[in-house]
């Protein structure tokens, strides 16, 4: 069989007809869908109270710490001295931030789920930290979260009523619980404010989704770290971003916090065991530019 | 014809086995009770005084019981679960040893996980030494290990150790395992019997060895070519100077990254300096790392290295170095480093 020019040119014109015909209709989908969205954001509440938790600037002292990342690339000298930590750098992340979901990450979503349980799961996870290192940090972030909401975010969040009356209910109840235990703390030696029971109990409160809530845990530990990395010359700012935006980052984290959703407190544990020894002899590291 | 049997229905289950150690006043402390059924096997020594009778406690007991937890074949076979319970009352100390590695031998689906269990209730004045030989999961196996220690009113003192290789090296074999995994809990508990006993978590090491955590790595990647990983937990008052002997060496180790500029040893080091400048050195050819932490009024150390012998040398000499082991529970407390 053969085409004729002709034949071809009217084929082409019919195709690119059609094509265009494709287009337009799927503009005119996306118009009526973005027009009936977005006049009335469904939660821009939690959107806020997002947005409040992932900036960097949140006064917890987190570029004090590099989780071990110091220590790691001490561990790791380069031969040649020369050569890149790149690849090292790489490995770390993934390690460290499956450590994290193994060991933090329940206690993140029980105390989400389970306001009530706050003391028990701040004495349990301390009881479950198996080093000074990691526990200096771990409470030095606690704590300045517990302070953030104390002072900036309490009046706010205690006094507003909400739109919807049932969420309000369970949100009383679990500021009952935290403002109870930030008075324990002042006077009981048992309580330590850990950082992750507190953020499953505060973002509760700021009513972030709990899966958005586990989420931005890790992102913001790969931030901290990534940062870590690039005042520790190991990688640049831009090289830093890419790391942050990549679809690799973004399954692993995605993966993580599906794996560990049902993961009861009682199983977190150490996937890495060599982290602990890590974070541990970073007090032994002869110069430190950080706290962890 | 119906007969009865002259002696008590046994109630023990398979893999179950129970140890107790009670005393006798004033202080002859007895295993009144040492069971078990296959395919775990008990067996107890002759109990030896101690090498010196100890200065620093006037009650300490007489006698020192040793108890080896067996299994018949030297390991356990897929499916395998065994239970045991140890309890020590005060004024009485229990070594346990193991004789050889516990070899954890292949399963046919990784499903099917071998189970061993431990609690322990520990009384005030009572003491456990458990420094067993490692775990040894072949490839292919899975695994899962809880050592519980339950302790009244958060007294009694403990020094367990907890360590597991990554296989039989000999065969190329490097953490080829389905999943292996170890708990170690020391809990203070109040009141037993007394309507709801009240617990609270004193210390908790899980180790958790299996392909979650998106890492994309292999298990042997994620060691970081370490074959030897190991936690020593010790508290109470038996093993303090224990405890401050190793923080003290932890203290002591050469900064990592530091230079010898040749201006700060001194002109003439102690025998026990000149020992533990032997021991770093030996520490470093033997690549072992090793970390140690006072936590919740515990010493906790965690250990890796290169080969099992490194862990197992480096263990011992630091045991041996401090002494206070020996001196209290004799020399076959640390039969398992030799």
């Amino acid at each position: 069989m053969s085409i004729t020019s002709g034949d071809e040119q009217s084929l082409k014109d019919e195709i690119a007809d059609l094509e265009r015909r494709l287009r337009d209709a799927k503009v005119r989908l996306y118009q009526n869908d973005s027009i009936t969205v977005s006049p009335t954001p469904a939660n821009d509440t939690a959107l806020h109270a997002f947005l409040l938790l992932s900036d960097s600037a949140l006064p917890l002292g987190s570029f004090a710490f590099s989780s071990g990342l110091e220590s790691y690339l001490a561990h790791h000298k380069p031969s040649p001295p020369s050569a890149s930590q790149l690849p090292a750098f790489h490995t770390f992340l993934r390690l460290s931030l499956s450590t994290l979901a193994n060991t933090a990450l329940p206690y993140v979503l029980a105390s989400y789920r389970n306001p009530e349980g706050i003391e028990i799961l701040d004495n349990d996870f301390d009881a479950s930290t198996p080093c000074t290192v990691a526990r200096r940090a771990s409470i030095a972030q606690g704590r300045a979260l517990l302070a953030v909401w104390d002072r900036s975010f309490k009046s706010q969040y205690s006094s507003t009523p909400t739109s919807d009356g049932t969420r309000n209910a369970h949100t009383a109840v679990a500021i009952e619980h935290l403002n109870s235990f930030s008075t324990s703390l002042r006077t009981s030696f048992d309580l330590n404010a850990h950082l992750a029971p507190l953020w499953g109990l505060i973002t509760n409160i700021l009513s972030l989704a709990l899966h958005d809530s586990a989420y931005l845990f890790l992102f913001s530990h790969a931030r901290t770290v990534i940062s870590a990395a690039v005042r520790a010359s190991v990688i640049g700012p831009y090289q830093a971003q890419a790391v942050l935006a990549s679809v690799e980052l973004q399954d692993r984290i995605r993966g993580l916090v599906e794996e560990g959703w049902e993961k009861k407190v009682e199983d977190a544990g150490q996937s890495v065991p060599v982290m602990d020894l890590w974070v541990g002899r970073h007090e032994k590291l002869y110069s430190r530019i950080f706290n962890s | 014809m119906h007969y009865t049997s002259p002696f008590t229905p046994s109630t023990s289950k398979p893999g179950h086995g129970s140890i107790i150690l009670s005393l006798l006043p004033p202080n002859t402390p007895v295993l009144s009770t040492v069971s078990y059924q296959y395919p775990l096997k008990l067996v107890a020594p002759d109990p030896l005084p101690p090498l010196t009778h100890s200065s620093t406690d006037p009650n300490a007991p007489s006698l020192i019981h040793t108890v080896f937890l067996l299994t018949y074949g030297g390991g356990i076979v897929a499916g395998d679960a065994i239970n045991l319970d140890v309890r020590i009352v005060g004024g009485t100390r229990l070594v346990l040893l193991t004789q050889g590695s516990t070899k954890i031998f292949r399963t046919e689906d990784r499903a099917v996980v071998s189970r061993q269990h431990m609690s322990v209730r520990l009384e005030k004045g009572g003491a456990l030494c458990y420094l067993p030989d490692p775990v040894q999961p072949f490839a292919e196996t899975a695994f899962s290990q809880s050592q519980i220690y339950n302790l009244h009113h958060s007294e009694g003192s403990l020094c367990v150790a907890d360590w597991v290789t990554s296989g039989r090296s000999a065969r190329g074999e490097n953490w080829d395992i389905f999943e292996y995994g170890s708990r170690n809990e020391v809990w203070s508990v109040d009141e037993p019997g007394q309507g709801k006993e009240k617990r609270r978590l004193l210390l908790r090491d899980n180790l958790i060895l299996d392909q979650r955590g998106q890492t994309n790595m292999p298990l042997s990647s994620r060691m970081d070519t370490y074959s030897v990983f190991g936690t020593l937990i010790i508290r109470g008052p038996v093993f303090t100077s224990l405890s401050s002997f190793f923080l003290a060496e932890f203290d002591a180790l050469p900064r990592i990254g530091a230079r010898n500029w040749g201006d700060s040893s001194a002109p003439q080091p102690s025998l026990p300096e000149k020992r533990r400048v032997e021991r770093q050195a030996q520490e470093k050819s033997d690549g072992l790392i090793w970390s140690a932490a006072n936590v919740r009024g515990f010493v906790l150390v965690k250990f890796a290295s290169r080969e099992v012998q490194g862990a197992r040398n480096w263990l011992r000499d630091m045991i041996r170095e401090e002494g206070s082991i020996l001196r209290e529970f004799g020399e076959q407390a640390v039969l398992c480093l030799k």
